[in-house]
């Protein structure tokens, strides 16, 4: 056995027994820890601290451990066995003994050494030190557990502040406490509100707890516009329940209409708001080249929690021009980070969606929030991805169509006269065959591109021209060339076809919308590639240039000519001439009137409130009343008015209240229009004076 | 005169009598002493001269040739410095001060002096007048700081836009809320560099309210002050709507008109002699006058003919004329709107027009009042995009016509002219119909209100009342009948002595106060003696250094003033009291005898 495995073996038990101390060490420390933060803190940062709690303590114990070395054997083998001689140190060294002598020595040692076991070395236990923190951990856990919250256990009671002198004999709350238990999706705890008056969720669990002194008979609260809430007993306390469905106000009314009314309290129910959605990225976005798919990605965020799933609608647009299809889909997407402000970032594969060039993808997320019954669904913005077409921008409207198709031509046309021009370059080196053929390849070329033309004239230039001869034949049904399908009778009321029922139209192209000057400039660049053309095919280059550069000469005046026929401003309608309105057929036209109704505002009740309220007069409140309970929609705080009415109600000479119910009757008018202030009329010098400045006699 | 002479005659006469009694009485009494009679004889007129002087004390020539007023805010330390000091009761009780209740008081009892010069911020109104007799110098503390000036706005009618204006002096970085009686701020800005400001409120419903103008220097409150507002019902008015064609604009002012309480009577032209709205009336003299004004437009003005003249002729009585283009005008109706006073300068073309920015939602909603029934609340917000409204390049200012009108651009919208008693105003605007489709209603309103306020036609108004008044302080009422009362804030009322067509008031507390007269009330607002500090200050100081460069109106004779009458009266006590005791005793004679006096 080496020196090296006999130190393992001799250290071994004492580094287990160490590790596994330190770490029974540790363990009731971060059981106190993981309690304390769970309580206070919540799942998520107890895991996090029970880590690396135990990550620390496993570091720890390795080190501690590791304070087990071959120094600590030494000193710790010689001291407790004195057979070894205090030559322990021979038998742990690496190094093997220089002399004879140690090795004699090691030799007599290491049979001695067999005599303990490793076990023996082992430290103890840390048994009360253990025992002690089990204890105290036990003690945290069990404390960190019970420990009362807010809104958990028995109510404690606040003295009441209600402001109510004491009357012998007639009961008075003495003590309260309201608990707002919110909704469950809310994930807010229950609280205890020390005074009667709260905002909370809407929809949270209201428990009032009071106590009156001396106690009362028949305790109730009086809502306000709404039934009265009786009180339960429960011991020496009075209890009762309701949900916050709507903002309302109350009184804790002890002695059943006995005494003074004590003072309105207001519980406001706030509402869940819907969720916001928000893009992230631009609007509009152009598809990158090499590209395969789309993130778009949107932020969602809510009050209380976003539903970790979504749907996002996506809608395909394919095609091009007036060929746009549309197809839509919706696909479930899920969400990432915390509830309240959750990030969705779908990745839409183009392949899936059949999404190619010259299509337009938008995507809208669709989220909803957590509450219940009822869940808030929200649409988010759209944000589109645009692939655009190969081809060139378009253009709307007959621009574009020239656009699009004149320059091809000309381009043609100039490609002829090149074409030509080389040809006759290379003439000499050609023989006589090849030249004619390539000759009537360029003519060809011409063929086609007058045939283009001829097209778009209405292919009146079809063909070879006629020749003015009697063998021309007449133009009837049988004649040899397509007339169309036979028309159909249009059923009667239907808008005849008067052209399609007496012949076919000829100048069905977009042509027949040019100008007649035009045209005429067109026809005579066909004829000229008509001569161009015949030339070409005979073999004579030389001589169709003149006529091809006549060509594009006309063509390049189509196109200025067209350039001025196309202006982008917009009509110019003539002016307007009245004399000629209504000049023509009259009948059954005559004056009549226009009936208008102006709108009801009223504000009648509150504006004679406000004006009473001036003076030490103390308005009637009753219709006030009525009529704020009826406008609570228009009113921007109509809770505060039926406060404020209720306490100038009750308390006719507190000056404060009457100033109260005054400002906020301000806010509960409406704003007349229209009416102007009108100025004082002039006096006697003053109308003269105006007078004079007209240059009437005063 | 006569009056001191007839008392010295009478005492003359008493001696007189005396005398003869007591020489009387000294020859039937025998044994008496003639030293005694002597002396007795010599009391007598001596008492009566003595008596006569406490009654009319001789007069004293001088005194102080100058005297020192403290006014209100005189620091002490300049006040011990030289005597003759007499304090205002605006100085509050100074040390070693003569106090006075005026300044005419104190120069009554001080009548040499020729000169007064003046410690603390300056004399009040009520001294200014005794103030031109003398020579006054005055060495003007530092111009006060803080609200130095405010106008409060004149009555208004129900729901009418008005404006605060005012200055605040020394306050650099300054900000300025307006507050409305509900506690919200319904108006903020910064003043200019002169520290001037305007800021923009709307009344409500017939009444008075108080709104608060805040002046914040930084997070600390600066000045504070109430500014007062009436509101006043006012008659309808009757207006004729007259258009050339029918269109959204003619509809959303028929609309308006209508909603407002108008009596509306529209004629709108739809050509051949056809006409729309309401029941056709013919535009002569005697119609116009039932109305208070008309509204029309170039096509329905070109197509008057004979009828603009008696429509002219109305307005030189008093109608009021609103012009308004629908476009581009035709050359004549160009021409003969010119006629009336407006320039109509630029191009003949529509053109854009800069909108105000409107609040924001916050203020909007403070000035507007709770919706109405029939329109959800956020259409009276303004819409994302900006309306499509547009003027005429146009303008209807000129040097006769007064703008009225101005869009953010500063460009003129729209001006007024004045033709006899009556008004024609120009609108320049394009389709201004847009402004109430895009949630700028509250804008439309104003710009057709102002129109129509400048020019409508005139009803009678009540009295002139002061523009800030304050407790304490005489206040004059003029335009008032002979049996006015003004009712105080408790409900008292107090009768107004007339003098010409005004009368003054001294109100004792600050508040909302009423002017009864010829069956009107007119509510006034009293501030408290402590509001508005700076501006009193201000006020005061300007009226006194405009006294310093007046020369004192030193026409007059200065009467002699009579001196102290204490000494002679004192005199008088100790010699009656030994004639007294001389007839008394038995000191000369030897009987008793009766007391003589």
């Amino acid at each position: 056995m080496s020196a090296d495995a006999l130190l393992r073996d001799w250290i071994a038990p004492s580094r287990r027994r160490r590790f596994a101390d330190t770490l029974l060490l540790a363990l009731p420390l971060l059981f106190a820890i993981a309690a304390i933060s769970w309580r206070l803190a919540g799942l998520l940062t107890t895991g996090v601290l029970l880590l690396g709690g135990a990550a620390l303590a496993l570091v720890v114990a390795r080190q501690r451990a590791a304070r087990h070395d071959r120094v600590w054997l030494i000193r710790t083998l010689d001291a407790a066995r004195p057979e070894l001689e205090d030559s322990s140190a021979l038998l742990f060294s690496p190094i093997p003994p220089a002399s004879p002598l140690q090795a004699l020595q090691r030799t007599r040692i290491a049979a001695r050494l067999d005599q303990g076991t490793p076990q023996d070395l082992a430290p103890p236990w840390s048994r009360r030190p253990v025992i002690a923190l089990l204890l105290a951990a036990m003690l945290i856990v069990a404390a960190a557990l019970l420990w009362p919250r807010a809104g958990e256990g028995p109510p404690r009671l606040a003295p009441s502040e209600e402001g109510l002198p004491a009357t012998p004999g007639l009961p008075r709350l003495i003590a309260q406490n309201l608990r707002i238990v919110p909704p469950a999706y809310t994930g807010l705890p229950a609280r205890d509100s020390a005074k009667l008056d709260a905002r909370a969720p809407l929809g949270s669990r209201l428990e009032w707890t009071l106590r009156f002194d001396p106690d009362a008979r028949m305790p109730r609260l009086l809502v306000v516009d709404g039934q009265a809430l009786p009180l339960r007993r429960d011991g020496d306390n009075w209890i009762a329940g309701r949900t916050l469905d709507r903002s309302f106000l109350y009184r804790v009314d002890p002695a059943a209409g006995g005494g003074r009314t004590p003072p309105l309290h207001r519980l406001d129910a706030l509402p869940d708001n819907p969720p916001q959605v928000k893009a992230l990225g631009p609007a509009l976005t152009l598809v990158k080249p090499g590209q395969r798919s789309w993130s778009p990605s949107f932020a969602a965020t809510d009050d209380y929690g976003v539903a970790a799933t979504a749907r996002l609608r996506v809608t395909l647009a394919i095609g091009e021009g007036e060929n746009v299809t549309f197809s839509e889909r919706e696909i479930a997407v899920s969400g990432s980070g915390p509830g309240r402000d959750r990030r969705f970032a779908p990745s839409l594969a183009f392949s899936s969606f059949g999404f190619s060039a010259g299509g337009d993808m938008v995507a809208q997320l669709i989220v909803r929030d957590n509450r219940s019954p009822s869940a808030q669904e929200v649409r988010g913005p759209s944000v589109i991805l645009r692939w655009p077409s190969a081809r060139a921008p378009e253009s709307s409207g007959l621009e574009g169509m020239v656009n699009t198709t004149l320059p091809a031509y000309f381009r043609s046309q100039r490609q002829i006269i090149i074409d030509a021009e080389a040809l006759l370059k290379r003439k000499r080196s050609l023989s006589a065959d090849r030249y004619l053929a390539r000759s009537g390849a360029i003519g060809a070329d011409q063929q086609i591109l007058r045939g283009r033309y001829s097209q778009f004239l209405g292919g009146e230039e079809e063909g070879e021209p006629q020749l003015p001869t009697a063998d021309a034949e007449g133009h009837s049904e049988g004649d040899g060339h397509d007339h169309g399908p036979p028309q159909a009778k249009p059923a009667f009321g239907a808008p005849e076809d008067v052209l399609a029922s007496f012949g076919h139209p000829h100048d069905d192209s977009p042509a027949s919308s040019l100008d007649p000057e035009t045209r005429a400039i067109l026809k005579q660049a066909v004829d000229e590639m008509w001569g161009s053309e015949r030339e070409l095919k005979q073999g004579r280059p030389d001589l169709a240039l003149p006529f091809a550069n006549r060509a594009l000469r006309f063509i390049k005046e189509v196109q200025q000519a067209t350039r001025i026929f196309l202006s982008k401003v917009g009509p110019e309608l003539p002016p307007i001439d009245p004399t000629r309105r209504m000049t023509g057929e009259r009948e059954g036209l005559a004056s009549r009137t226009l009936d208008v109704t102006p709108i009801a505002s009223s504000d009648g009740p509150a504006a004679a409130a406000w004006r009473a309220l001036e003076g030490k007069v103390t308005p009637d409140l009753d219709p006030l009343e009525r009529w704020v309970r009826a406008n609570a929609d228009r009113l921007p705080d109509p809770l505060a008015l039926t406060g404020a009415i209720d306490a100038a109600r009750r308390e006719p000479d507190c000056a404060s209240c009457r100033t109260r119910l005054r400002g906020l009757l301000w806010t509960a008018m409406t704003r007349p229009t229209g009416q102007p202030m009108r100025r004082p009329p002039a006096d006697a010098a003053g109308a003269r004076y105006l007078r004079a400045l007209q240059g009437a006699a005063p | 005169m006569t009056m001191e002479r007839l008392i010295a005659g009478l005492l003359a006469l008493a001696v007189l009598i005396a005398a003869i009694r007591l020489i009387l009485w000294h020859r039937s009494a025998p044994g008496a002493s003639a030293l005694r009679l002597i002396a007795l004889l010599l009391l007598q007129p001596l008492c009566a001269t003595l008596l006569f002087l406490t009654l009319y004390p001789p007069p004293v020539a001088g005194g102080s040739a100058s005297l020192r007023i403290a006014t209100a805010g005189a620091s002490r330390l300049a006040v011990r410095q030289g005597g003759g000091l007499v304090a205002l009761p605006e100085a509050g009780t100074l040390q070693g001060a003569e106090a006075a209740p005026d300044l005419a008081t104190a120069l009554r009892r001080h009548p040499g002096a020729r000169q007064v010069s003046l410690l603390g911020e300056g004399l009040p109104p009520r001294d200014i007048d005794a103030a031109r007799g003398v020579q006054v110098s005055y060495d003007p503390p530092a111009p006060p700081t803080g609200l130095v000036s405010l106008t409060p706005p004149p009555a208004a009618a129900p729901g009418e836009a008005f404006t605060v204006g005012g200055q605040i002096a020394g306050l650099p970085g300054a900000s300025i809320a307006l507050i409305d009686p509900a506690g919200r701020v319904t108006d903020s800005g910064v003043p200019d560099k002169q520290g001037r400001f305007r800021l923009t409120g709307t009344a409500r419903a017939a009444g008075n309210s108080l709104f608060t103008l805040r002046i914040m220097s930084g997070k600390r409150l600066a000045a504070q002050a109430a500014v007062p507002l009436t509101v006043r019902d006012v008659k309808p008015p009757r207006l004729l709507l007259l258009a050339g064609a029918p269109g959204p604009e003619v509809k959303y002012l028929r609309r308006w008109a209508t909603d407002a309480g108008f009596h509306v009577t529209s004629r709108i032209s739809v050509g051949g002699g056809v006409l729309l709205g309401d029941a056709p009336i013919s535009i002569d003299t005697a119609t116009l006058r039932r109305f208070d004004a008309v509204l029309i437009d170039d096509r329905s003005w070109a197509g008057l003919g004979g009828q603009r003249n008696a429509l002219l002729a109305a307005v030189r009585d008093g109608l009021g004329l609103i012009l308004r283009a629908g476009g581009p005008l035709d050359r004549t109706t160009r021409a003969q709107w010119r006629g009336l006073g407006f320039a109509l300068s630029g191009n003949n073309v529509a053109a854009p027009l800069a909108l105000p920015k409107p609040p924001a939602a916050a203020m909007a909603r403070t000035r507007q009042g709770i919706a109405s029934a029939d329109m959800p609340d956020d259409m009276r917000l303004p819409a994302d995009f900006i309306p499509d409204v547009s003027r005429l390049a146009l303008s209807p200012a000129g040097d006769q016509a007064v703008t009225l009108l101005r869009d953010a651009s500063g460009t003129p919208l729209a001006a007024w002219h004045a033709a006899g008693l009556g008004r024609v105003a120009l609108f320049a605007g394009l389709d201004s119909y847009a402004l109430a489709l895009t949630g700028h209603g509250a804008l439309y309103d104003d710009w057709w209100r102002a129109l129509l306020r400048a020019v409508v036609r005139p009803a009678p108004g009540s009295a002139s009342l002061p523009g800030i008044s304050w407790a304490g302080e005489r206040l004059i009422l003029c335009g008032i009948g002979g049996d006015a009362q003004v009712e105080r804030p408790d409900g008292a009322g107090a009768a107004l002595q007339q003098v010409g067509a005004c009368a003054a008031f001294w109100p004792a507390t600050a508040g909302w106060h009423r002017l009864h007269d010829k069956g009107a009330a007119t509510p006034f607002y009293v501030q408290p003696a402590d509001a508005l500090p700076a501006m009193r200050a201000a006020r005061n100081r300007d009226a006194t250094l405009m006294l310093r460069s007046t020369a004192p109106r030193d026409g007059g004779i200065s009467l002699p003033t009579p001196g102290p009458a204490w000494p002679f009266a004192l005199a008088w006590l100790i010699a009656s009291a030994l004639l007294w005791w001389f007839e008394r005793s038995r000191l000369g004679r030897d009987q008793p005898t009766r007391s003589t006096m």
